[in-house]
């Protein structure tokens, strides 16, 4: 069960440095950071019942439902659901909103052909819809996923959309309109495609583009599905995904806004063709390029490592991140990832089915990974529910990262037998970072957590600018949740790495603060957690510190910047050297 | 895709049937007390063959563990030579390759051979049924009992974290255990 640690709740004040802020360019390696070590994992402990978490995605004008087939989820496809994405799509420093939308089925009938949706944030807090304006409905493909990046490099924010179909590259033409150029990009790929990644593969300084794909199927197999897979020997529920034949995973290297498939030259093979939904791209061994997890459902994770010049090797095994402890394949459907022990090592969380723990892997150093999900009281917190989307954000402001996940049932036959697993809708789940530790803490993490529903696709985001982290998650059949965060908590200080032409903060950006004697690190990454992008501000709490030591950006070509001596409480714009 | 399969071969052994009763003699077809006899031949025949594939199924993947532990000494080797010759990246490389082998023999071969497990297993097919069921084996593994399994993921990750900073020792000593449990595995056959 999950552990409390005993610990000093305060965080040394920072002396006044009189020292200017300055500015550093440098280039150098990276530097990998220290291997952890036990005495180094402490940290403080903050009280319970400090969250407050308040849904206000009704009042927000967030509508719109999100059609999920069948009621009686006769398909996989129809309790996949989708993922969900915070951007800010028009540069006026607000997040907006994008939602994949699916359709409704009755028996082989398509019903509906449900609506994306495009909400652009308001200065007062709330949303309007911009879809129609903004010509990203989603061309009447059954949705799945959205990776949010500026893909060409001209300052505004793209999307590609994945879908059950043809995915949709929306390209940003400024001015609030977008344009489908999946077909002249080559990234519509038919099939069913979930979780997806932009990253600079091959640092030429272009993003790539890697795709999962989940299973081979027509739509004709999917109108025709019955419920034919008996579940405990009480009902009928909808078949796979063993039985079904495992789609192939695409990677694409740009060649100047074009996407070249370079699967099998880059050794991204998806050997096992394993049933793939969740995509993050991010530098798990410090050595300056970026990796690559992909979960899979029911079959091996895989790690590729890049060896700078954007050729991969699938190490999950070995490395320790691609089985549980007990050497089993688990049914992977989300990720986060973040430092939880405070070791300056990317950790990495998994999320999985029901009756089976969602996995933390911690980084070792040199991206090599321990399961500590029963240790850290993260795998018995999570064992009942069916988890989705997730993330490791600092939800209090104390300098950690806390952990949110989305939860939710494939099959609402289990309402029949309540007492066997719970429900098809779920309540998500909000544990508490205590020294590397995590605690439950969602029975008093404010009436948004009491919300029973199936989520899916999660996102986290400041999207009302007041310095803490707010969660949007889809939901099947139901407009989305937008929990607000009221939690009184420390001090902040988001960092926005301002992109090339002023644009959203550069894929791979890594920035480490240093406050009040601790260190974090996050990244800039398009899409994790489950086929979902978060906010691609990078935010930090920092508990009592009123100052940031330093700042360090390190770019994606290498390059350092440096700011010392910095206010807390502020949205602090960097620019690319 | 299954299912035309199976209809496919249901169709063969039909075929077969008839064209064994059509050679049969009029006065056998009319007062046959019990199965003719060309049946039960043909049917000892595809025991044979059946029995006979479960057995070739074993000894292909005693194969892949054979190459793979083949590969695994080359790379021991080769760590061996580096860490006399203090070569680090040298070192490295070869131990980080000789973590990856052992992984596959916990594995029983690599993801492409997961997928083909993962195809027989959909189809029905699981070699230790028996076994899977008192938990000995997971499902679809042929000869890597769970146990052994977890001796190799656990001396694979030994492996992979010795391999930026190896001790001879402790390579030898991680070698020791993937050996003992290959070779406990690799008991001839009965």
């Amino acid at each position: 069960m999950g552990r409390e640690r005993g610990g000093a709740a305060a965080v040394a004040l920072l002396g006044a440095l009189a020292v200017a802020a300055c500015l550093h360019r440098a280039t150098a390696p990276p530097v990998p950071p220290e291997r952890p070590t036990p005495e180094r994992l402490g940290g403080p402990v903050a009280p319970a019942d400090r969250f407050l978490f308040v849904d206000v995605a009704a009042s927000a004008g967030l509508s719109r439902p999100f059609l999920a087939g069948r009621p009686g989820k006769d398909h996989l496809l129809d309790s996949a659901g989708a993922g969900v994405a915070f951007l800010d799509y028009d540069r006026d420093g607000r997040l907006d909103i994008y939602l994949p939308n699916a359709w409704r089925l009755d028996g082989r009938k398509i019903v509906e052909r449900g609506r994306n949706a495009l909400y652009r944030g308001r200065p007062d807090g709330t949303f309007e819809d911009a879809t129609d304006a903004a010509g990203v409905a989603g061309e009447g493909e059954w949705g799945a996923g959205v990776a949010a990046a500026d893909y060409d490099g001209d300052g505004w924010t793209d999307l590609l959309v994945t879908n059950f179909g043809r995915n949709l590259l929306y390209r940003n033409r400024g001015g609030g309109r977008f344009e489908n150029v999946a077909a002249a990009a080559g990234v519509e790929a038919p099939g069913w495609n979930t979780g997806a990644a932009f990253f600079d593969a091959d640092a030429d300084g272009d993003l790539d583009l890697y795709i999962a794909a989940y299973i081979e199927c027509t739509l004709e197999e999917v109108l025709a599905a019955v419920p034919a897979l008996d579940w405990k020997g009480l009902e009928k529920v909808a078949l796979g995904p063993f039985g079904l034949q495992g789609a192939r995973d695409h990677f694409f290297l740009q060649e100047q806004g074009r996407f070249v498939d370079a699967t099998a030259a880059a050794g991204m093979e998806d050997k096992a063709r394993g049933y793939g939904f969740a995509v993050r791209a991010a530098d798990f061994d410090a050595d300056g390029d970026l990796d690559l997890y992909v979960a899979n459902d029911s079959d091996p994770n895989y790690l590729y490592r890049n060896d700078g010049a954007g050729r991969f090797q699938e190490i999950g095994v070995w490395s320790g991140c691609g089985l549980d402890a007990n050497g089993a394949a688990q049914a992977s459907m989300g990720i986060a990832v973040g430092d939880t022990a405070g070791t300056g090592w990317p950790d990495i969380f998994v999320t999985n089915f029901s009756q089976d723990f969602s996995t933390l892997y911690r980084n070792l150093g040199d991206g090599l990974f321990e399961d500590v999900s029963e240790a850290t009281g993260v795998g018995p917190a999570t064992y009942k529910s069916l988890s989705w989307g997730t993330a490791l954000a600092d939800f209090d402001n104390d300098g950690d990262l806390d952990l949110v996940v989305a939860n939710g049932h494939i099959y609402p036959q289990i309402d029949l037998h309540p007492e066997i697993l719970g429900t098809y809708a779920q309540r998500n789940t909000l544990l508490e970072n205590a020294g590397g530790a995590f605690r439950d803490v969602t029975d008093r993490a404010g009436p948004g957590f009491q919300i029973a529903a199936p989520g899916r696709g999660l996102a986290v985001g400041d999207y009302d600018n007041d310095g803490d982290l707010d969660i949007l998650i889809g939901n099947l059949d139901l407009p989305p949740t937008l929990l607000r965060n009221d939690t009184p908590g420390g001090a902040w200080l988001t960092v926005v790495c301002e992109g090339p032409n002023g644009g959203p903060p550069p894929i791979g950006t890594q920035v480490t603060v240093r406050a009040g004697g601790r260190s974090q690190r996050r990244d800039v990454a398009a899409s994790d957690s489950y086929a979902s992008t978060h906010d691609p501000r990078l935010h930090f709490g920092l508990g009592g510190s009123e100052r940031a030591e330093t700042v360090e950006v390190r770019w994606p070509d290498g390059r350092h910047t440096v700011l010392r001596d910095v206010k807390a409480r502020q949205f602090l714009k960097v620019g690319r050297p | 895709m299954k299912t035309g399969r199976i209809d496919r071969a249901f169709v063969v052994l039909a075929g077969i049937a008839s064209l064994l009763l059509w050679s049969a003699p009029a006065g056998a077809q009319q007062h046959a007390a019990g199965t003719p006899a060309e049946m039960v031949t043909t049917y000892e025949s595809l025991a044979d063959a059946i029995l006979s594939v479960k057995a070739t199924e074993a000894n292909l993947v005693r194969s892949i563990l054979s190459a793979g532990y083949a590969h695994a000494q080359v790379e021991l080797g080769r760590a061996r030579a580096a860490i006399k010759s203090n070569d680090a990246k040298a070192v490295q490389a070869a131990i980080e390759g000789l973590a990856a082998d052992v992984a596959q023999l916990g594995t029983e071969g690599d993801n492409a051979v997961a997928a083909v497990r993962k195809r027989l297993v959909e189809g029905g097919h699981h070699h230790h049924a028996d076994g899977e069921a008192k938990g000995i084996y997971d499902e679809g593994f042929v000869v890597v009992t769970r146990a052994a399994k977890s001796a190799f993921l656990d001396a694979s990750k030994a492996l992979g974290q010795m391999a930026r900073a190896p001790k001879a020792e402790a390579l030898e000593a991680e070698w020791q255990k993937v050996q003992a449990t290959y070779n406990s595995l690799m008991k001839p056959a009965r």
